[in-house]
């Protein structure tokens, strides 16, 4: 009996599940380039997806609160092609960045009010305003891209530091949101509020918790971490453009649900989220090493997304079904009937 | 107890059918603006263009509808009609002489099969929609640039009977708009006067409520997202036969044009309201502005943003049209109480 429980203790957990994974796709790295456990290379693994990670911590916050932003890539791209105008204008590019990163807190600030406090779901209006932002972007800058920012401030995306110069310095920055946020979300008064309103909203309002202005909080620092996120990637690609960013969602969305968030809302972890990151850089990388082509990738990495949740759903059922008691906590959590999903959005 | 509950229901259809005359009035509105500022606007030629283009939309859009009727939504259509589309196009490049009919059912089975497993994964998987079809959305897409292998299938490659299809004239409207037509009677009759589909409605409104009334809910959730990835095939075979140029990007992004046309067309993103005959007002409404940004060298990117900013001011109207009336019909059922009550009162049996 001790050995069951210990082995549900291991195995049951996510993160458990994700190193393993993690090891499986670095080990089917290795086979196809000796070149893969290069700490070098291992370091670098990230670097083509931090700002991926960025925005997947911050839609963490939303969708453990039990919405969903899909606009967060087209925020970014908004946040970046300001950014651009703005240092184009002449400004100096801490200012432009100010800017930017203003813009998509105000443009989550926006999905939020329009959530928070007028209560519509989130499903819906993100869904209009990731078309919307996507095509502010465009209209903001056009076609053609902004090049030529200044070197030392690109740093910040595409520069590395520490010993030997291996150490991305976009890796120091996600880890150290990774970290703040890991805080805010698990060590704060304003984390545990955020489970109680994903697990069940009216009981979270009858509590006396300010649910409204947390939801308008929680989609502002989306747009934030969007804003964020933006100057990572110009800095990285050396320019920026319109569309920059607009293939992120798939993975964005990945991560946050690979990383055992419940997409119902009320459960997950930034340890987890971080974790998927990892797992889907390692994957994305022994692909290309395999001259698997961008699209294929997609493929591989819709089914995961679609893995992660039924594999979730399944192991719900099975604990309801033949585990007895089902853990009331820190587990997947409740699974509703996909017809209810959509009323969790609605008061 | 049934006269309040047919009361309840006659104000809830009053008003979405404003809903509905109200963007009839802003089709109108718009028509009239672009015929007075583009002089090319109101020609047979233009009108003709719109109404090619517009049918795709709508065809889609009809399946659409049904799938946000019942609180889900389809993401995953922009890749299922590139992908019929591309496969259609395939095929009859390298058969000549193959039937358009073989070609149209090849199209619509592979959308099918797409939808099929949308609603697998939705209504048996318990994957929201949103997710689901988020992910589908990038493995069909995927699928496609497999099949298009970075080639471009142009024209001259494919049979002219099919490339007539798009220029050819049914009854003085065009072929393309002539199949819209059946499907939209055929959807509106579907949703009106079968069981499937009045459980559309009841799933949409209230999904427990239907599941305790014995509606086979699950059942009903495949069949919406079925009958959308059927409908996307059909559009996909259109699609083919209207531009004739295709490749692995061919119709991204169109989802957004589908589900822009049925939400502002009224189909409520709650669930549980809207028609088939709003889709297509949306749908023109879509169309019209899309034309007349075109005639009037208004940059495509402007048509985007107006999409999306559209979305979120049809799901504003909407919410707030639907919280009035619970207030309304929550304050008329307390008075017909208080009412009864001091009835029973008055006269002690």
């Amino acid at each position: 009996m001790k050995a069951l429980a210990l082995a549900r203790a291991t195995f049951g957990r996510w993160e458990a599940l994700l190193v393993l994974l993690i090891v499986a796709a670095g080990a089917w790295s290795t086979t196809l380039s000796p070149y893969f456990l290069d700490t070098g290379n291992l370091l670098d693994l990230l670097t083509p997806y931090i700002a991926v990670g960025l925005l997947a911590l911050g839609l963490t916050f939303v969708v453990i609160a039990g919405e969903i932003d899909i606009s967060v890539a087209s925020t970014l791209a908004v946040s970046a092609v300001v950014l651009a105008r703005v240092w184009d204008a002449g400004a100096n590019v801490w200012v432009a960045s100010a800017a930017g990163l203003a813009v998509g807190t105000g443009l989550g600030l926006f999905n939020g009010v329009l959530v928070g406090l007028l209560n519509l779901p989130s499903l819906a209006v993100t869904l209009g305003t990731l078309a919307a932002f996507r095509g502010l972007a465009f209209v903001i800058l056009g076609g053609e891209p902004v090049t030529g920012l200044p070197e030392g401030w690109s740093q910040l995306g595409a520069g590395y530091t520490g010993p030997g110069e291996l150490v991305p310095i976009a890796l120091l920055i996600l880890l150290g949101f990774a970290l703040l946020l890991g805080v805010l979300l698990h060590a704060t008064r304003f984390g545990r509020y955020l489970y109680a309103i994903g697990s069940n909203r009216e009981a979270a309002r009858f509590s006396g918790l300010p649910v409204s202005r947390m939801r308008v909080a929680l989609f502002a620092l989306s747009g934030s971490m969007a804003g964020i996120a933006a100057v990572v990637l110009i800095g990285y690609y050396g320019s920026a453009r319109a569309d920059v960013g607009n293939e992120f969602l798939l993975d964005v969305v990945t991560a946050v649900v690979l990383g055992g968030v419940n997409i119902f809302g009320g459960s997950g972890s930034i340890a987890g989220v971080v974790l998927a990151m990892i797992l889907i850089a390692t994957l994305r990388n022994g692909m290309g090493l395999a001259n698997i082509s961008a699209d294929t990738q997609g493929i591989v990495i819709g089914a995961l997304l679609l893995g992660a949740i039924v594999a979730g759903n399944l192991s719900q059922f099975a604990r309801t079904r033949w585990g007895g008691r089902a853990r009331a906590t820190g587990g997947r959590g409740e699974v509703p009937r996909s017809e209810e999903v959509a009323v969790s959005s609605k008061t | 107890m049934s006269a309040r509950g047919t009361q309840a229901q006659a104000l809830a259809a009053t008003a979405f059918r404003l809903r509905e005359f109200g963007i009839l009035v802003a089709l109108l509105a718009t028509g009239l603006f672009f015929t007075l500022r583009a002089t090319n606007f109101l020609t047979g030629d233009n009108l003709q263009d719109i109404g090619t283009n517009v049918a795709i939309v709508i065809v889609v859009a009809v399946g659409q509808t049904m799938v946000i009727l019942t609180r889900n939504i389809d993401l995953s259509v922009g890749s299922i009609v590139g992908l019929t589309a591309v496969i259609t196009a395939q095929t009859l490049a390298h058969h000549h002489g193959l039937s358009l009919w073989v070609a149209a059912l090849l199209a619509v089975a592979v959308g099918t099969a797409c939808g099929l497993a949308n609603g697998l994964l939705v209504a048996v998987a318990r994957v929201p929609a949103i997710i689901a079809t988020l992910a589908t959305l990038s493995i069909y897409r995927g699928l496609v640039f497999q099949r298009a292998h970075g080639v471009t299938i142009n024209q001259s490659d494919l049979p002219n009977g099919f490339l007539d299809l798009a220029t050819r004239k049914v009854l003085g409207t065009p072929f393309l708009l002539f199949v819209a037509v059946v499907v939209v009677v055929l959807g509106s009759a579907f949703l009106h006067w079968t069981s499937s589909g009045r459980d559309f409605y009841a799933i949409g409104s209230n999904p427990a409520a239907a599941r305790f009334a014995g509606i086979a809910v699950t059942r009903r959730v495949i069949l919406a997202l079925t009958l959308s990835g059927a409908l996307a095939g059909l559009g996909g075979f259109m699609w083919a036969a209207r531009f004739g140029t295709l490749n692995a990007v061919s119709a991204s992004g169109f989802e957004f044009d589908v589900i822009t046309a049925a939400v502002i067309g009224g189909v409520n993103v709650f669930g549980g309201s809207g028609t088939v005959l709003g889709a297509v007002i949306g749908a023109l409404l879509v169309g019209t502005i899309a034309n007349g940004f075109t005639l009037l060298r208004i940059s495509e990117f402007w048509k985007i943003t107006f999409q999306g900013f559209a979305i979120v001011v049809a799901v504003t109207i909407d919410a707030l049209v639907t919280q009035r009336l619970q207030e309304a019909l929550r304050r008329r059922r307390r008075r017909e109480v208080a009412e009864a009550r001091a009835e029973a009162r008055e006269s002690p049996a």
